[in-house]
């Protein structure tokens, strides 16, 4: 480890360690463009020159080049160093534009920055301008070419680090631009972080332009609830509405990245387009009603059923929406009533597939983002990272990087930026698929393993029936044999119920035959594994209570943040069930439709607004800090001329807090408590005392009560199914619950279509492109045909896209007859 | 020293400060006033006292401010507020522009701050209202027509960007790179 001294302090460093991240440790920060931790160095703003005063060199160098080495004595301050930073900020500034007035950088730019701490203040360059003419880029990033000081940030990160081809470096020498081919979108969904990396304007966020400047933003640590990877964000809010979010550095989760969904897929919280759509008052049967009204109702309805048909006649359901510290109130309220406990999930299979997943994660195996950027040989398993968890797809695309093999094992047509290979076979062959690919890479009949992994690995299919497909699991199994650091991503949504579970004991193996293996979760949503680790002992979902609604059994209910209308698969029952009601009480941010149904709504905050905590996939429990304080935005015309106490259409209560008024019926901002929190579980122990170190804290145990546990998927090859199966797939864009509501995001969502393998389309008679007319229990969707050859045969994919009545498809798993699909 | 001495002489610094005043009164009693007769004559203030702000337009007649929140930045009040917009042909503006005159101490330094020339004090201080919120002045009550002390700055001539003036055709500048030519 090189010791070094900068300005005249000692510190050692890692081998390999750059001078300008050494003199980082020290807190001493070299002035940079160019260089990135992600991006590496290049050298090609010579901004960062610093003075090797002793060492293997001397003179001035530029620090992002350079090792540390041992003896090297390097002087940030020398007259020399500073003198050659002068030059370079004059020389940038030779061709820089006039516009910081109008640039939405302004305020938080680095060349801003270095322009005034250097002291140029006035032009001596009699030459001219260089100038550039700018591109549409879509509808989230703004270009501005003139500002450009060609750092190579965008194009390091767009082509090499993220893997897309559309933007990158054009012409050479004083020409260089940076852009695209032609104007367009950005093919990339990752292209918001173009906006955070550019050290200068070229790139701004187009959502927020012109509307505010850094200084100006109340900003908070915050948490995207976008997907179950919980990526760390920075929100920043001005006027009462959130208005910008950047990516905040963690590097066991996010890296110093979001997808473009996280970062631009905040307008739901300030009401969307106008701001109207959000429900900010209590109502009551679809009427406005106040506070204290709302709840005296409320309180006074549920004491009134509990008493009539019991407590048990009441029920409730929470979802992934939810925040911890919702859904251990939730439980708490219902414990202390005696009613039902609470239910998270919708779907038995869903339920199961999370919890079992949950319940498998242990210090032992489960692999943090970061874990997946440095694995060697990933076998994905029943996901669709891209489209499920987008930034785990920039992980794996790292890992690609560094040499590692891929292979993805989906019905899917999966797509992501980097060359993988994939297995498309039907949901119930994926599970025997990848164990057969674990069971070769290990030799023998496992000697050395201990008897219970020796086990499960005797149980393990070795052998396909298919010749080609059996000399591919062994070219793969080979390839795993050699691999240091295997990872299986397994997702939980199209996969059999077995799949989570048989994964986990997949990579536990991988993990006692030697290697640093894991497994990494992609759960379907923001807080699933708290849901999950709630309802471990309780097998009941929101299935069991429809019927116990129809029954007569349960007479009120009362949801949570749950779109229950977006989220289960039969409006006509559902309708019916709730009309069945005495009682129904709806709380949410959200305007899911649910509050003109409602006996009683209450409008709660987002975790924008209260702060609230998260556990994500690998179980690593984030807090969201509170941004600002809620309201309608006074934005697009100036505030009134009154003197107000309250903030108009403000003051709503998280969820938690109005649901311990449900409890006591007391208003006030009682909640629940910390020590209540710990109560609730034993894996939120680790979350106290609900303060966290900002990079979250880890509640998984260290190792797992199950192992090798999991179901046999022995036993051949499964029989084709006949007909086709219907799954329901999640895209990036127009599927999320959450990304439903922001505006901000509608540019984006593609249209719907229903995918299909060409060979199944040729036995229907259908073609690529055609409107097609699919006839489901509930109804008929009409709905455009794609068809491709990268899906597995014997399935059809359909989006639970926001723009089509899935909703018609009457239960989960939904087996389909080819006749049931006509050209329209 | 005599003691009676220094008491007579103590008695006449008495009776001669008593006089001496009663001179001076006497001599501008028959002096001409200097009084002004505020509100009924007014005084020409000079050009540069720092009172009632205005919002300025550039030589063609568009509205200066860009909205780029350096003057509310700079306010040691705060009372500044604003929102940036912007118009169909790219050019930023102000969509609302507040200034809070019951908090402002007409320090002058947005005025300093402003790149654009847009916002200046003026010596026109009589706007006392009756009511604090009427103090409060929008966009509408602070554009002027004019272009206030500087007539000829164009901020958007200057800026780079493609409004109004296209990219090129900003003093100084070469015509922009053709990316799809190899020509050098
Ligand atoms: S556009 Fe921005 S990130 Fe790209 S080279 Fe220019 S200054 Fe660097
Ligand atoms: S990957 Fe998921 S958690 Fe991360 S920013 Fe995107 S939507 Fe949010
Ligand atoms: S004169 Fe001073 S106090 Fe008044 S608005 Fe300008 S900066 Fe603020
Ligand atoms: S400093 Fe000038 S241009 Fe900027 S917002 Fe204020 S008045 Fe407008
Ligand atoms: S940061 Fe070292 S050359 Fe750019």
């Amino acid at each position: 480890m090189p010791r070094l001294v900068i300005d005249d302090r000692e510190i050692e460093v890692p081998e390999g360690t750059k001078v300008i991240d050494a003199a980082g440790r020290l807190g001493i920060m070299i002035p940079r463009f160019c260089y990135h931790e992600a991006l590496g160095a290049v050298g090609a703003c010579r901004m960062c020159a610093v003075k090797f005063l002793q060492g293997p060199f001397k003179g001035v160098q530029m620090s992002c080049m350079v090792d540390a080495k041992d003896g090297m004595v390097v002087s940030t301050t020398d007259a020399e160093a500073v003198a050659f930073r002068k030059w370079v900020i004059e020389w940038l500034m030779k061709n820089h534009p006039h516009d910081c007035p109008v640039c939405d950088e302004g305020g938080h730019c680095l060349l801003q920055d270095e322009t005034v701490s250097s002291d140029h203040s006035r032009r001596r360059f009699l030459g001219s301008k260089r100038t550039y003419r700018d591109q549409y880029l879509g509808p989230y990033v703004q270009h501005e070419m003139n500002r450009c000081i060609h750092c190579y940030r965008c194009s390091r990160f767009y082509r090499e680090y993220a893997g897309y081809r559309d933007l990158g470096a054009m012409q050479i020498a004083d020409k260089v631009y940076f852009g695209r081919f032609r104007d367009g979108r950005l093919e990339s969904p990752f292209s918001g972080n173009l906006v955070d990396l550019c050290p200068t304007g070229v790139y701004t966020d187009k959502t927020s332009r012109f509307k505010v400047r850094r200084w100006d933003l109340e900003r908070a640590p915050s948490v995207c609830i976008g997907c179950s990877l919980g990526c760390n964000t920075v929100a920043g809010a001005q006027f009462r509405a959130v208005l910008r979010i950047e990516a905040r550095t963690n590097p066991d989760v996010n890296g110093h990245f979001i997808c473009d969904a996280g970062r631009f897929g905040y307008s739901y919280t300030n009401g969307g387009a106008g701001f109207r759509q959000r429900p900010r008052e209590p109502m009551a049967a679809g009427a406005g009603i106040g506070r204290e009204g709302a709840l005296e109702r409320a309180f006074g309805a549920l004491e009134e059923v509990a008493r009539k048909y019991g407590p048990e006649s009441v029920a409730a359901l929470g979802s992934d929406r939810n925040s911890v510290e919702t859904q251990c109130a939730l439980k708490k309220m219902c414990a202390a009533k005696g009613y039902l406990p609470p239910v998270f999930f919708l779907d038995p299979a869903a339920r199961r597939k999370t919890c079992e997943a949950v319940a498998r994660l242990d210090e032992r195996i489960a692999f943090s983002r970061s874990e997946l950027e440095s694995a060697d040989f990933v076998i994905i398993a029943g996901a669709d990272p891209l489209n499920e968890a987008a930034m785990s797809a920039l992980a794996l695309r790292q890992a690609f990087r560094k040499g590692g093999r891929i292979v993805v094992i989906d019905p899917r047509p999966v797509s992501m930026p980097f060359d993988f290979e994939h297995i498309p076979v039907v949901p119930e062959a994926i599970p025997r698929i990848f164990g057969m690919i674990v069971a070769n890479s290990i030799p023998g009949e496992g000697g050395g393993l201990d008897a219970n992994a020796g086990k499960f690995l005797r149980k393990l299919d070795r052998r396909s029936e298919d010749a080609t497909l059996q000399s591919r699991i062994e070219d793969l199994a080979a390839g795993l044999a050699a691999a240091k650091r295997p990872a299986i991503v397994c997702g939980t949504g199209i996969v059999d119920e077995t799949t989570p579970a048989f994964a986990a004991d997949c990579a536990l193996l991988l993990y006692r035959a030697g290697k640093r293996a894991g497994v990494f979760y992609v759960l379907p949503g923001a807080n699933s594994y708290s849901s999950a680790v709630l309802s471990e002992n309780d097998g009941r979902t929101f299935a069991d209570i429809l019927e116990a609604m129809e029954g007569g059994s349960v007479r009120a209910l009362v949801v949570v943040e749950n779109d229950l209308f977006r989220n289960f698969p039969d409006t006509r029952r559902l309708e019916e069930a709730l009309a069945r009601l005495e009682l129904l009480i709806v709380i949410d941010y959200l305007p899911t439709g649910l509050e003109n149904r409602a006996s009683v709504f209450f409008p709660s905050s987002t975790a924008f607004e209260t702060g609230s905590t998260f556990i994500n996939q690998e179980g690593r429990a984030q807090f969201a800090h509170p941004v600002h304080a809620g309201g309608v935005p006074i934005l697009g015309g100036s505030p009134e001329h009154v003197f107000r106490p309250d903030v108009p259409g403000g003051g709503q209560k998280p969820a938690w807090s109005i649901l311990h008024g449900l409890e006591t019926g007391l208003s006030g901002s009682g909640g629940i408590s910390a020590e209540e929190i710990i109560a609730s579980h034993p894996a939120f122990g680790a979350i106290a005392p609900l303060r966290y170190p900002v990079d979250g804290v880890r509640v998984i145990p260290v190792q797992s009560k199950e192992e090798f546990t999991s179901q046999s998927v022995s036993g051949g090859e499964p029989a084709p199914p006949r007909g086709l199966r219907l799954l329901l797939v999640d895209w990036m864009f127009g599927t999320g619950e959450i990304s439903a509501y922001s505006d901000t995001l509608l540019e984006s969502i593609p249209e719907p279509v229903l995918t299909m393998h060409s060979a199944d389309a040729e036995r229907a008679g259908l073609l690529d492109g055609q409107e097609v007319a699919l006839r489901l229990e509930g109804g008929t969707v009409e709905v455009r045909l794609r068809v491709t050859e990268k899906m597995a045969e014997g399935v059809i994919l359909l989006p639970r896209h926001q723009n089509l009545r899935w909703q018609k498809i009457r239960g989960f798993p939904a087996l389909i007859d080819p006749e049931r699909i006509a050209a329209l | 020293m005599n003691e009676n001495e220094s008491r007579l002489g103590r008695i006449m610094d008495g009776i001669g400060g008593i006089v001496d005043s009663y001179a001076v009164t006497l001599k501008h009693l028959f002096r001409k006033p200097i009084t002004e007769q505020y509100p009924e004559q007014k005084k020409v203030l000079p050009e540069r006292t720092r009172a009632r702000i205005v919002l300025t337009r550039d030589p063609e007649g568009e509205e200066r401010c860009v909205s780029c929140y350096l003057c509310e930045a700079v306010c040691p009040t705060d009372c500044i507020s604003m929102e940036g917009a912007e118009r169909g042909d790219g050019r930023r503006y102000a969509l609302w522009f507040r200034i809070n005159f019951a908090r402002c101490i007409f320090c002058g330094l947005c005025e300093e701050a402003c790149p654009t020339l847009a916002i200046q004090l003026t010596p026109d201080f009589e706007f006392s209202k009756y009511h604090v919120l009427d103090l409060v002045y929008e966009k509408e009550d602070l554009l002027i027509e004019g272009c206030g002390k500087n007539s000829e700055y164009n901020y958007y001539e200057h800026a780079g960007v493609a409004v109004g003036f296209d990219k090129g055709e900003h003093p100084g500048e070469a015509k922009p790179v053709d990316v799809k030519s190899n020509m050098p």
